[in-house]
């Protein structure tokens, strides 16, 4: 059978050109980075190439640093870790990944305050009260970029310039989780941003490897202490092959960029166009990234409908598990959107990446159709 | 020489007069699949079983796979020398040197099987007691509450078990003594606990559950498979056969009273369960049920879904509290996989408010609307089967 991948959003499909790129390195090159014969001293520098080329992408050479780490969880926790001080306070908010929200909740139980902005119904950060929250003890502001399960585009810059305007007379790190928008769309790396995470597999890298983006001149303090790698930032030997495939695939994905925002705004709109209006309700439309798109089998079950499409060779995924533990049940981002239950029940979400094709999307949608009629015909 | 043997104690065994030697037989067995490939030689001898010439490195694994074995009553890793005073001392004392450094106390406690040997347990245990004063200053005698007992077991063919230390073993009978029974494992806490007890009374046991796929995921088959295969590492193998009800559901949710939904389910559950038993030889059904717990498991509830089978259904839970079940499902390890959050039948079908007290008369007129035979033969047409084995 035939699978057409529509998770992208959770990770995609290993760039085979970037792999072979960086194959070198786990053969002839396999040499210790640390090592100062010059076998090693070539793997160093091909790494610190490539660490400059990381912050080319961005436009950031001038302005940031770039570590490589084992993932965006990391690279998040690392900048928790580092900005958080008692008697001061982080701002965080409800449409976080996993790996912002619980090292917040994580913090908040030891004893820090850390302070949840709402969302706005389309999904993104609602700024007024992001705002509200902050004053003059706050150390941290953490906003994504694009949130993983709506797809709203949050507009950093603009909050970051706001966050510092409040924040004068303070240090206040602004932190943004890049992970959904890194190398997916056109971006330079605002000055007002103090971190911006990435993660690899995620645009064609592999699973296990990722960055930070930081601000030059920020004592900036390691999370893992070891033999000084990462200029001390991240202590372990580099995992070398990863982190140039990683560079490849960026260096790929940068290179045609535009051609592929333009495949998935066609994906998704065609989509959105074709899916039975009876059917299906399309969620958070406004400013939303034309790689996610979230809808809602209103009244039917996200996961029955998930597990059918998975039987006709569509993966995608759901903002509703089958379990009546209220705890599981829900996705946390897709219910801080105030939606209602029926609708937040039957949310699917569908995630395109660079291999995406049209062709693709023309035959999930009529699944996707026929799935959920299929499914409503038995229930009613 | 010094060598470490295992000695393996059964229990109640002894107290099945003509049928014992047949016990014996299946527990001897059951040690061996047990302990698979672990090379050993494991012979009986007076009241319990001796497992020697193993590595030295594999008895800790060895002690962990015979704790696990229904019928183990307790065991002893022990070390293995000829009968003579010096050398059981020079023994002990290699060991006390190893482990008591500080300052504790110690008992000697003596079984002599062999006669001839000069001198008496109690005076095998002051002589040898005396020589460990001697020698260790650090350590005296307390015959109430020592922080080391050491055992001599004096047998008759010239040699010597000296242990330290008596592990409990998991105790009941050795599994296919008591006859084959069928379990309904669901994905929750209970029906493991209720199918390590009856196992642990030596039945054999096979497990039956119903999934509805694609309203349930994946995770929740694997969970249910990863509990048969922790039931597997008690009773040596599970065979775990497992049905979609999925149609079965549809038909009720379509033709019959939404309140009714679970109690002919479960009537289904039970049937089909029936059925499998009757043609595999087994002799009964076994449930995690509790009486009160949820709506399906009231007096009406459970009569209700008993009238659809002939053979008797074992509930060993019946009359246990919630705290009572996890507490044992903790000790057996299946806890941790019970609360993983999948469902085992989904809930999309369930009723806000089930019949809580079902009329039998009632039930059964309302399932006239469906093609009950057909049902459970299509129920059973796309029946699956794995094995778990030790």
């Amino acid at each position: 059978m035939q699978i057409i991948y529509l998770d992208n959003a959770a990770t995609t499909i290993p760039d085979s050109k970037a792999t072979e790129q960086a194959m070198e390195f786990i053969q002839d090159k396999f040499y210790n980075p640390s090592a100062i014969y010059r076998q090693g001293i070539f793997v160093h520098t091909a790494l610190d190439n490539a660490r400059e080329g990381m912050l080319q992408f961005l436009d950031a050479n001038r302005t940031h640093n770039f570590i490589f780490t084992s993932c965006g969880t990391e690279s998040n926790n690392q900048v928790f870790q580092f900005a958080v001080k008692s008697n001061k306070n982080i701002v965080v908010n409800l449409g976080e990944h996993p790996s912002v929200y619980n090292i917040a909740k994580h913090l908040e139980q030891k004893g820090y305050e850390v302070r949840y902005a709402k969302l706005a119904r389309s999904g993104a950060v609602d700024l007024e009260h992001l705002l509200s929250l902050v004053d003059d003890k706050t150390t941290l502001v953490s906003v994504m970029h694009i949130n993983n399960e709506t797809g709203a585009i949050n507009n950093i810059d603009r909050i970051a310039h706001l966050v510092r305007d409040k924040t004068k007379n303070h240090r206040c790190y602004v932190h943004v989780d890049g992970v959904q928008a890194f190398a997916k769309i056109t971006y330079n790396l605002s000055e007002n941003i103090d971190f911006y995470t990435v993660s690899a597999h995620k645009i064609g890298g592999l699973k296990g490897v990722g960055g930070t983006y930081y601000k030059k001149n920020i004592p900036f303090t390691p999370f893992i202490y070891g033999g000084g790698q990462e200029m001390g930032l991240r202590s372990g030997t580099e995992n070398v092959f990863g982190n140039m495939q990683f560079f490849y695939a960026t260096s790929n994905r940068m290179a045609n960029l535009k051609q592929c925002w333009q495949n998935v705004v066609d994906c998704k709109s065609y989509i959105q166009e074709y899916l039975e209006k009876e059917l299906f309700k399309i969620l958070y439309v406004q400013n939303n990234s034309p790689y996610i798109l979230t809808i809602s089998a209103v009244g039917l079950r996200g996961e029955v409908l998930l597990h059918m499409l998975e039987e006709e060779g569509v993966l995608c995924s759901t903002g509703s598990a089958c379990s009546s533990n209220a705890k599981y049940k829900y996705s946390r981002i897709i219910q801080a959107t105030s939606l209602k239950n029926p609708e937040i029940e039957g949310v699917l979400r569908l995630s395109f990446g660079y291999k995406t094709t049209l062709a693709e999307c023309k035959q999930a949608t009529e699944k996707l159709n026929s799935c959920a009629k299929k499914l409503k015909a038995k229930l009613l | 020489m010094m060598e470490k043997v295992i000695l393996i104690r059964y229990s109640e065994m002894h107290l099945k007069g003509q049928n014992r030697k047949i016990f014996e037989k299946i527990f001897m067995k059951n040690l061996k699949l047990a302990l698979g490939d672990i090379p050993y030689t494991l012979v009986q001898i007076k009241g319990r079983y001796l497992l020697e010439n193993f590595n030295s490195q594999d008895s800790n694994k060895i002690v962990e796979k015979v704790k696990r074995v229904f019928g183990t009553h307790s065991i002893s890793v022990a070390t293995k020398v000829k009968s003579d005073i010096d050398i059981i001392f020079q023994c002990i004392q290699t060991y006390l040197k190893e482990y008591c450094l500080t300052k504790q106390t110690f008992k000697i406690q003596t079984n002599r099987a062999d006669k001839s040997f000069p001198l008496n347990s109690m005076q095998i245990s002051s002589t040898l007691g005396g020589m460990v004063l001697k020698n260790f200053k650090n350590l005296a005698v307390d015959v109430h509450n020592p922080d080391y007992l050491i055992n001599i077991d004096m047998r008759e063919n010239g040699f010597t078990f000296i242990s330290y230390a008596t592990i409990a073993g998991a105790g009941g009978l050795p599994v296919g003594s008591s006859g084959k029974g069928l379990l309904l494992l669901s994905g929750g806490i209970d029906s493991p606990v209720a199918g390590h007890m009856i196992a642990k009374r030596g039945m054999e046991i096979f497990c039956i559950h119903f999934h509805s796929y694609p309203y349930t995921n994946l995770q929740a088959r694997q969970k249910v498979e990863q509990l048969a295969k922790l039931l597997s590492t008690y009773t040596g193998k599970i065979q775990l056969y497992l049905i979609n009800v999925t149609d079965i559901q549809e038909q009720i949710h379509k033709l019959c009273p939404s309140e009714m939904m679970i109690t002919i389910l479960r009537r289904f559950m039970i049937a089909i369960a029936d059925k499998l038993a009757k043609q595999i030889g087994i002799q009964t059904l076994i449930t995690g049920e509790n009486l009160g717990q949820v709506a399906s498991q009231t007096i009406e509830g459970i009569t209700s879904s008993n009238a659809v089978t002939s053979l008797p259904v074992l509930r060993p839970l019946i009359g246990f509290d919630k705290e009572e079940i996890i507490a044992r499902a903790r000790a057996i390890g299946s806890f941790e996989i019970s609360i993983l959050p999948y469902e085992d039948c989904c809930t999309v079908f369930l009723p806000k408010h089930p019949l809580i007290k079902p009329k039998l008369a009632e039930v059964e007129r309302a399932e006239k609307k469906l093609d009950i035979e057909k049902l459970i033969l299509a129920a059973f047409e796309n029946m699956e089967v794995v094995e778990f084995k030790l």
